[in-house]
């Protein structure tokens, strides 16, 4: 494959990412704690568009490969998030009289319990959704780019939901709460800011933002139970090189992890052309630098920046 | 004050929630017995699952050290336990690539050797980090260590895992042979359903026998530790690191000490595993482990040894239970259900009881201490002051 | 390293041109002072002053941008709070945390520094000695508490007992660290005057007997009343220091503490 190949795929990877890493990261500072569940809210997302999709089949015309019954079906997937997510708040979080290390860890106990029911439902095994499997794009197989317009589809749609949420963020009262709460929560409680209501539309956003990369998900790769914890640190990892608390930070991080990851091959070639390191060391880089360990080098990267700066990349030093 | 001299006392003693976990555990055990001695419940498979109980009961143990002593949220369990595992097992087994064919205590040296390299290097870069931030990334570096085991199979065999593990007696004198030397018997305590003790049950006992004794040796270095100075740091460090740290205790080698001493608990976990199981592939890593060893902890209580044994018990308890179920009642997968049951003890826990079942009751003050030191001159002692003295923690 | 203008035995604590800033402002502007040994000294200020930034410098919670601390005219400038306070500098809290689980005298118990039962081989390799010092530790405690007329507190969980019952025992912990000098954030916020009254009391006994103090306090009537020299923080840096008469008739302190400070 070619650089822009590397390039495209990381593209449609790391559209996946940011819709979970915006949520993740608006929930981190909004609720104040690491919610666990969150990349089992992504494949409650996936499920449920799974479910309405062989329910209310294709409907007709199609858009970028996707019959509009998909769309329902994503539509479909994103409720479903976000209504699971602002129940468990309201029946679970809410009432808890925890901090938000017990927060964390009974999120956990929700992920588990996310997984648990749709495995117990639908099996541990993969699936797909029914639909055709696409050709790459023939105009773009010269330059060695293979994507579907199924790959296209994620990122247009991926594209629209960020720019809503921006136009959110930037132009309604909402999103400047959201904001305001994201960057300093007492200031925006002592300013007057009604948090419990800014909490639950966090909710309903992050978790819908979620519940959309989860469908997507499903479309890039499968569907299995375990999606979306396989996905949660790699999120992770893209929050926090963004910086926690920053919308605009995770869309950055996701998209720089997004590409790394599915960059890694590419790199190793890289590794493997370039004569500048020593025998030894360009032995070991070629065999730790690749696809099976693409995951792992996120997560090393997401240490090393919590060692260095905490704040995130574009965030100020440590404090 | 034991149990033994003063029966009656004891039991007064006892909080609800202490004589509720008694009461329960008496049942379990009597349920037990009872399906033991009708044949209902293998000999063999009890022991087994007995082993398992203190294997998990090592796991809490070693997690308590980290979290219920210090706050360290370690997610990196896994990691711990299968680097036991495959250290011991790289050692001893006869499809180890690398070496092999070591006597299992020169395979638990390497083990717990390998652990605490493993810990300074993963605590090195991360006890510095916020708690919430020490959970992310210690789940991803155990995550690291999994890809590892998976992945370089010049080293562990990859994904098809080590076979041709030895029992942990195997070499010694007497016990290699013992299960085999041991005649087969038949107890027939209740008329036609005879109990018949084999081979496989005499190696049985000695994985309990082995397992006890690791799990002994813990808790006796962690009760210890646990109502020590040093303890008291790392309680502190819990509640407060900044008021350590402004009391001149160097936190940071504190919390390292809690994390290496953890982990090495684990690690043994991971060694009884591989002479347990006589098979470790990479699935033993998964982050599941983790959340076991968890659960255990905070439904046993944070910081509470014993409560760490209980949980230990009760894990056994949902793993076994759910394999149970689907055997005899229910026809649901076993592993969802287990996900499931854990997911709904961990929320019950923090709604209900975030403190857990068995927190710490006592004071924690060096025994001699305080029957040397003790108070003569404040009169007005409380349930709490009688109780420092006491023999459990 | 001691040849300031002062013999080094009558300086416990020097700060020269300590300089914090945080995103661009600057929370300590070349802050200089001096405590000496064996004074009740007043640390003043305005809200937002920088007092306790000040005292997170000095205590080195946190890294200066610029200067230097010293105690007992050893550089300290740079360690962590855990060597300074080995150098014989302890601080307290202005709003301590909860000991979960500890009873009052555990929680003492924090307090003496290096205790042999802090070394984890130590509690195997010899127990003994582990056990004497924490008998001798304790009946210390039981003592300085009784002295507190606290020591009926002894037992009781630390998370039962009142805010100010807590001031005076972390007052009473923190004099088993031995300090050569004991940094307090606010002794006497939100505590009741009876025992407001107490703690003055007891700061100036223990002060009689030898322990140095530096105070950060708002309750102005306390701290005029109980501390000398005092100094006087604005915007940072020090406004001016002297007697409690002299900084009262100052009219730059009553400029300052009426928000005009130019």
């Amino acid at each position: 494959m070619t650089v822009l190949g590397y390039l495209a795929n990381g593209l449609v990877f790391s559209s996946i990412i940011v819709l979970g890493s915006i949520g993740l990261s608006l929930v981190y500072s909004i609720a104040d704690f690491a919610n666990f569940a969150h990349g089992d809210t992504m494949t409650i997302g996936a499920y449920t568009s799974l479910v309405t999709f062989g329910a209310v089949g294709g409907l007709g015309g199609a858009v970028l490969g996707l019959p509009y019954g998909f769309f329902v079906a994503l539509v479909a997937g994103i409720a479903a998030a976000a209504i699971v997510a602002v129940g468990t708040e309201k029946l679970i979080y809410e009432p808890l009289d925890v901090d938000s290390i017990g927060l964390l860890i009974t999120s956990i106990g929700i992920a588990f319990i996310y997984r648990a029911v749709i495995q117990i439902r639908f099996g541990s095994d993969f699936t797909r959704f029914d639909l055709q499997p696409l050709r790459p794009i023939e105009s773009l197989v010269p330059y060695g780019v293979r994507i579907t317009l199924h790959d296209l589809a994620i990122v247009a749609s991926a594209v629209v939901l960020v720019v809503g949420l921006h136009v959110l963020l930037q132009y309604t009262d909402l999103g400047r709460k959201m904001r305001a709460m994201a960057d300093n929560p007492d200031l925006a409680r002592v300013s007057g800011i009604r948090t419990k209501r800014v909490k639950l539309w966090t909710w309903v956003i992050g978790a819908g933002l979620a519940g959309a990369g989860g469908v997507f998900l499903g479309l890039f790769n499968q569907l299995s139970p375990r999606m979306g914890f396989n996905l949660l640190l790699v999120i992770f990892a893209a929050v926090i090189l963004g910086g926690i608390g920053s919308v605009y930070g995770a869309m950055a991080g996701g998209f720089l992890i997004g590409m790394i990851n599915q960059l890694t091959p590419f790199f190793s070639t890289v590794v493997e052309a370039l004569p500048i390191w020593p025998g030894w060391l360009a032995t070991a880089l070629e065999n730790l630098i690749t696809i099976e360990y693409a995951n792992a080098i996120a997560f090393l990267i997401m240490v090393a920046v919590l060692l260095v700066r905490p704040n995130g990349i574009a965030g100020e030093g440590a404090t | 004050m034991s149990l033994l001299d003063d029966p009656q006392g004891a039991l007064d003693d006892l909080t609800r929630p202490e004589g509720w976990v008694l009461g329960v555990s008496v049942t379990f055990l009597l349920f037990l017995l009872v399906a033991l001695l009708t044949g209902a419940l293998g000999p063999t498979y009890f022991l087994f699952l007995v082993g398992l109980a203190g294997m998990y009961a090592l796991l809490s143990l070693g997690l308590n050290a980290q979290w219920g002593f210090t706050g360290l949220i370690n997610f990196s369990v896994a990691a711990f336990f299968g680097i036991g595992a495959y250290g011991s097992a790289l050692m001893t087994a006869s499809g180890s690539p690398i070496a092999g064919g070591f006597n299992p205590l020169v395979g638990l040296v390497v083990a717990l050797v390998v652990a605490f390299v493993l810990a300074l290097l993963i605590g090195i870069p991360t006890l510095r980090l916020r708690a919430d931030y020490l959970a992310i990334a210690s789940l991803g570096l155990a995550e690291v260590v999994r890809l590892v085991v998976l992945n370089e199979r010049w080293l562990t065999n990859g994904s098809a895992g080590l076979r041709g593990i030895p029992g942990f007696f195997a070499g010694w004198p007497v016990l290699s042979t013992f299960p085999e030397a041991m005649p087969g018997l038949r107890v027939e305590v209740i008329p036609g359903s005879p109990v018949i003790l084999e081979t496989a049950f005499w190696q049985a006992s000695l994985n309990v026998l082995l397992v006890l004794a690791f799990a002994g040796a813990a808790y006796f270095v962690l009760r210890r530790a646990h109502r020590s100075p040093w303890g008291r740091v790392l309680r502190t460090i819990r509640s407060d690191e900044d008021l350590a740290r402004a009391l001149g205790k160097n936190t940071y080698s504190f919390k390292m000490q809690s994390f290496v001493i953890g982990s090495l608990i684990m690690a043994l976990a991971g060694v009884f595993y591989t002479h347990l199981n006589l098979y470790v592939g990479p699935g033993d890593l998964d982050p599941i482990t983790t959340f076991y060893a968890w659960v255990a902890v905070i439904l046993g209580g944070s910081g509470s040894n014993r409560g760490a044994l209980f949980g230990g018990i009760v894990i056994v308890t949902i793993r076994e239970g759910t394999r149970f179920l689907n055997d005899v009642a229910l026809p649901i997968d076993p592993a969802p259900l287990r996900l499931l049951l854990i997911g709904v003890v961990i929320v019950a826990v923090m709604r209900y009881r975030p403190q857990g079942i068995l927190p710490p009751q006592r004071e924690l003050i060096w025994p001699s201490a305080v029957d040397r030191g003790g108070t003569p001159e404040t009169p007005d002692t409380g349930v709490r002051e009688q109780k420092g003295g006491g023999d459990d923690e | 390293m001691s040849e300031g203008a002062l013999p080094k035995d009558d300086v416990v604590l020097r700060v020269d041109d300590l300089q914090k800033s945080f995103g661009g402002l600057a929370a300590t502007d070349h802050a200089s002072f001096a405590v000496e040994r064996g004074t009740i000294t007043g640390l003043i200020g305005p809200n937002g002053a920088g007092k306790s930034t000040l005292f997170n410098l000095i205590s080195g919670f946190y890294e200066p941008d610029g200067g230097t601390v010293e105690v007992n005219g050893t550089d300290v400038t740079g360690m962590e709070p855990y060597q300074v306070a080995e150098h014989g500098l302890i601080r307290t809290f202005q709003t301590p945390r909860k000991l979960e689980g500890m009873t009052v005298r555990e929680a003492m118990l924090i307090g003496p520094r290096q205790q042999p039962g802090e070394s984890f081989l130590r509690l195997f390799a010899s127990p003994g000695s582990v056990g004497e010092s924490e008998a001798a530790n304790l009946a210390e405690a039981e003592r300085i508490l009784a002295e507190f007329e606290i020591d009926h507190l002894a037992t009781q969980p630390a998370t039962d007992i009142s805010g100010g019952q807590m001031k005076l025992v972390e007052l009473a912990r923190a004099m088993l660290a031995e300090p050569e000098i004991l940094l307090l954030d606010e002794p006497v916020a939100g505590v009741n005057p009876t025992l407001a009254k107490k703690l003055k009391d007891q700061i100036r006994r223990l002060n009689e007997q030898g322990t140095t103090f530096l105070l950060i306090e708002h309750d102005m009537e306390f701290v005029m009343d109980l501390a000398d020299p005092i100094v006087v923080l604005d915007q940072g840096h020090v406004l001016t220091e002297g007697t409690p008469e002299g900084v009262r008739n100052d009219d730059r302190v009553i400029d300052a503490y009426l928000g005009g400070g130019t």
